[in-house]
């Protein structure tokens, strides 16, 4: 029996992310782009605004990783949106479909292949900004590593739901647009429940990934409530794939 | 009785209002190499998906190896090796690393990998292409690819979907050599448009024609169904040439078979060969002063059966609507 292998489809989406220039380019702007708002920006989004590392004088990864939830929501589904669609367009799901082994591994494969992707993106802008601070001033390395595993934590959420609206088209372009528009309301959420509600605000707040990695991972706290709420998004947009694309067989 | 390698049992499958496979049930017998003809879109594509685990049939069984095939049908998918209809490939990666792929998915180990790479390679002919990504291939060699991977975990059935469409005729030699050596020690089934080969390497026919199984034989037996005729091509005017042929005697039934240029029919004639027809033909077209472009006795081909069977014929039942 088995049918479990789930590392050959995790090397294949890795390998085959570096062998188009998606992931290049999408790592390269994530590099560029997420130490440059963190430096010179600042976080002008919310209640209370942050100012950027120059301006606020603070020996601190806190405005980089306020960044997170919003950069990741566009770029992760870049890189994920050919995950299914593309393989549904050229016909290759057709053969994967053919082969002895269980739809949910195909699933987890391809989706440790474009976590451990996200993570290398994440863990190369984060950590070369605090080598930079920690230069300038005295971080706290704690803090920076716990941000970066509630950074692992938010990035396989946004892998898993990406993945699965990859699921649900044959076009690359739009599986993008669903996958950003998807994680961007997610990720703004927290902006509009002020409108909402008592109850129906703090349920509306908690459904979004914001809060749970800002709240404590952020601030170098680890909070197994926020741990949980990433295992069950990730594993919600597991299942979902995996039930998406066993209905290929009965369509 | 022969070990059935392929069962398939009453198959259905529907998509939306169109049934594209209705109750079609056949064995494969081991070792056999079967042909699987049918028109576009008769429902051999869908019937293939059924048997290699891709598509769940709504209604009825498919069973390979013995073993049924469902969405946990590991054992059954993987006695199974399959090419799809236009080679899906990941175009993107060189042949070396998608073969290997392909055995990692099969759950062969480095070893077995190896030798099954340098097995397939060999079998397929693809010495000096392994190290060139898919996508600059010609489409024979993708083909050859394709085939490289349904073969790769040395399955017992091969399930292969127009293997030689759209390649040029050296090509289609050669994928044809390959599968008559691989029918010496697998069970393949083989959907293809060429009719020619498959008179000339399989040992069974299936006909397939909108969504029913329609013909299930050997040449030779779905031949002898099939009545004695003459061709005729003339240039003549095509309502009074099919009632002309339809007064002579001996003929049984006639319809135009292809239309060419300058008013040029072609007529097929089921004829009682206990008449001459031929001549009587000859005569009758003579006597119009039509000038016989050409006149032969049919032997029955397997495109003459497939015709037969896929295509309704025009009786020369005057009421009857005539067309080709």
């Amino acid at each position: 029996m088995g049918g479990y292998r789930v590392l050959p489809f995790a090397r294949r989406e890795l390998r085959s992310a570096f062998e188009s220039p998606v992931a290049y380019v999408a790592i390269a702007l994530f590099v560029l782009v997420l130490p440059a708002l963190f430096f010179f920006l600042g976080y002008p989004v919310g209640r209370v605004p942050l100012p950027g590392l120059w301006e606020g004088g603070q020996a601190s990864l806190i405005v980089l990783f306020h960044w997170l939830p919003l950069l990741l929501a566009l770029v992760v589904p870049a890189l994920t949106m050919g995950a299914w669609s593309e393989e549904r367009r050229s016909g290759t799901e057709e053969l994967l479909l053919t082969y002895p082994v269980r739809t949910g591994a195909i699933v987890l494969g391809k989706f440790l292949g474009a976590w451990v992707l996200t993570l290398l993106m994440v863990s190369l802008a984060v950590l070369s900004a605090a080598v930079t601070v920690d230069q300038l001033g005295s971080l706290d390395w704690n803090k920076v590593w716990v941000g970066l595993a509630g950074a692992a934590l938010l990035a396989a959420a946004y892998v898993s739901i990406s993945q699965f609206v990859s699921s649900l088209s044959a076009e690359q372009l739009v599986a993008f647009l669903m996958g950003a528009l998807l994680l961007g309301l997610f990720w703004a959420l927290p902006l509009f429940v002020r409108i909402f509600p008592g109850d129906m605000a703090s349920i509306l707040n908690a459904s979004s990934p914001t809060p749970h990695f800002l709240g404590a991972f952020a601030q170098g706290v680890i909070d197994l409530r926020d741990v949980a709420y990433f295992g069950l998004v990730t594993g919600a947009g597991l299942l979902c794939s995996t039930l998406s694309i066993e209905s290929r067989r009965w369509r | 009785m022969t070990e059935a390698m392929i069962q398939a049992e009453g198959l259905s499958k529907s998509f939306g209002a169109v049934h594209a496979v209705q109750g079609v049930s056949f064995g494969v017998a081991r070792g056999e190499l079967v042909g699987f003809l049918g028109p576009n879109g008769a429902g051999k594509s869908t019937t293939m998906k059924m048997l290699t685990g891709s598509l769940l049939p709504d209604a009825g069984r498919a069973t390979v190896a013995g073993t049924p095939l469902n969405g946990r049908a590991i054992g059954a998918r993987a006695a199974v090796g399959y090419l799809p209809e236009h080679t899906p490939l990941y175009r993107e990666m060189r042949v070396h690393r998608y073969l290997d792929f392909v055995g990692q998915v099969h759950g062969m180990g480095r070893r077995a990998r190896r030798e099954a790479f340098a097995r397939v390679v060999d079998a397929c002919d693809l010495e000096g292409y392994t190290e060139r990504r898919i996508h600059t291939l010609s489409k024979g060699y993708r083909q050859r690819v394709g085939l490289a991977q349904a073969l790769f975990a040395d399955p017992e059935v091969l399930i292969l979907d127009e293997p030689t469409s759209g390649l040029d005729p050296g090509e289609i030699v050669r994928i044809r050599d390959l599968v008559v050596r691989l029918a010496r020690s697998k069970t393949i089934m083989l959907s293809t448009h060429v009719l020619p080969e498959v008179e000339e390497v399989c040992h069974r026919v299936l006909i397939i024609a909108g969504g029913r199984l329609v013909a299930d034989g050997s040449i030779g037996e779905l031949s002898e169904g099939v009545a004695a005729a003459i061709s005729v091509t003339v240039v003549a005017e095509e309502g009074a040439l099919l009632q002309w042929l339809r007064d002579v005697p001996g003929a049984t039934a006639a319809r135009i078979v292809a239309r060419g240029d300058h008013g040029r029919l072609r007529a097929l004639v089921e004829v009682d060969d206990r008449f001459n027809v031929a001549e009587r033909v000859s005569r009758l077209l003579h006597d119009k002063g039509l000038a016989v472009l050409e006149l032969r006795h049919e032997v029955p081909t397997l495109e003459r059966v497939f015709l037969e069977r896929t295509r309704p014929a025009v009786s020369l039942d005057p009421s009857t609507e005539v067309s080709a």
